[in-house]
């Protein structure tokens, strides 16, 4: 290092940041960092759009100590990167949109677990080094490798949070049911990521319902706002219901089926209803991958069009709250799979 | 990758690659014009008004309209390849 160079100023006016300072990237905890993983460093995962740079071993272990990184974070990271430049994912999509969502990553399994993912009080909010930096190695590649950087390779409007982390796993402790991962099919002991294109959650607040349909009723309130995508397009859906909520629907008898299959049904909107704001457009509607009548005021369009656009998770601290993230329009599907440690 | 300040370049070097502009036409008259859709709401609309004055006023002696897949993926390299054959300029629009 000569003396003229701050290498926190140097990182940050090159624009290979988020914005907060980084960890210096030096060979020495490059060397450090590698040890997190198995792989060879010379590895290619895939080449990050619009930019096109290569995300290898190397260079995803690169951004993964920058973001703050420890070594054991280094499977989640490349795990998680390797399935969002999945095509169906439509990275190239996100990163241009004028929309702000961004790649939630719902990490489910004891791996999960054992490098201290956090699901439980505050899992969306600051304080948990393996959620902030895991997300963050995520999104400064997006930057530094991808070009996704507002107003250059991304023509995003405003952005959103989500877009400096989103990684979070489930609050296995309290959940009554299975977790997501199971419900796809996975065995608990497997380490399984899911990602989904999603903005900020959305709160639904409810102190009051004690009984499942009362209280989907208000969640699915929250699921289908005039200007959001999901009325107006398929889209992909995460609803992550406080522990509090699944028990209420638990302990009436529904399983996490059954209140995916509840809110699929009726989180929705009368034709009527949706052609006096938001983004209603015939054509649109005409796009679904469903059968509509646009002009039938009475039809009933859902929010979730497919049912595996819903993502349905137990996550958060105990309390009366539910977290509802709308997905986005550019046709992107939320990608899962096992990682290896 | 290591340069003299000490630290990793973590774009990997990236940013080198340049692609030369296609030469620029000094006039449309009896040149075929592309124009491509983005496949968002009113694109075509405003792709056909632009071919037509293009037609008009300027002499193009042909138009010819594509469409990508889905305006949020890029345009197959197949459509870039056929457009690229078949027309001297080409326009894409954004609708919405």
């Amino acid at each position: 290092m000569t003396e003229a160079v701050d290498e926190f100023e140097f990182f940050l006016n090159k624009q290979w940041s988020d914005g907060f300072p980084v960890v210096t990237p030096t060979e020495a905890r490059l060397e450090t960092m590698l040890k997190g993983t198995r792989c060879d460093p010379d590895e290619v995962i895939g080449s990050i759009p619009p930019a096109m740079e290569k995300a290898t071993v190397r260079t995803v272990a690169i951004h993964a100590l920058m973001a703050g990184c420890k070594p054991e974070y280094l499977p989640a990271v490349l795990g998680g990167i390797n399935l969002m430049l999945r095509e169906e994912f439509n990275m190239n999509g996100v990163q241009g949109t004028m929309h702000g969502v961004a790649p939630l990553m719902i990490v489910n399994g004891p791996y999960a677990k054992k490098i201290g993912i956090h699901g439980e009080n505050g899992c969306f909010g600051p304080s948990f080094r393996a959620n902030a930096t895991i997300g963050r190695a995520i999104r400064l590649m997006m930057l530094n490798l991808g070009g996704g950087i507002a107003g250059i390779g991304s023509a995003t409007i405003f952005s959103t949070p989500l877009r400096y982390t989103a990684c979070i796993t489930e609050n296995t402790t309290q959940s009554p049911w299975e977790t997501l991962a199971v419900s796809k099919g996975y065995l608990d002991t497997d380490n399984v990521i899911t990602c989904a294109m999603v903005e900020s959650p959305r709160l639904c607040f409810d102190d009051v319902s004690q009984e499942p349909d009362r209280l989907l009723n208000g969640i699915a309130d929250s699921m289908v706002a005039m200007g959001s995508w999901n009325m107006h397009a398929r889209s992909d859906m995460v609803v992550a219901m406080g522990p509090q909520h699944a028990t209420i629907c638990s302990k009436a008898g529904m399983s996490r089926a059954d209140v995916h299959a509840r809110l699929c049904k009726i989180a929705g909107r009368k034709v009527r209803d949706l052609k006096n704001g938001g983004n209603w457009r015939r054509e649109r509607a005409l796009g679904f991958p469903i059968k509509v009548n646009p002009d039938d005021d009475d039809f009933f369009i859902p929010a979730i069009k497919e049912a595996d656009d819903l993502q349905l998770m137990v996550a958060g601290g105990w309390g009366p709250c539910t977290a509802v993230c709308h997905g986005w329009s550019g046709g992107s599907k939320a990608v899962h799979g096992k990682y290896e440690i | 990758m290591a340069n003299d300040l000490g630290f990793i370049d973590p774009t990997a070097g990236g940013g080198r690659a340049m692609v030369a502009l296609a030469p620029r036409p000094m006039d449309l008259a009896g040149k075929v014009v592309g124009l491509l859709d983005n496949t968002k709401e009113q694109g075509t609309l405003i792709l056909e008004t632009i071919g037509k004055v293009l037609q008009e006023k300027y002499g193009v002696a042909k138009v010819i309209l594509r469409a990508k897949e889905h305006y949020s993926k890029p345009a197959t390299d197949s459509l870039i390849d056929e457009m690229s054959k078949e027309v001297q300029v080409a326009i894409a629009a954004v609708g919405g």
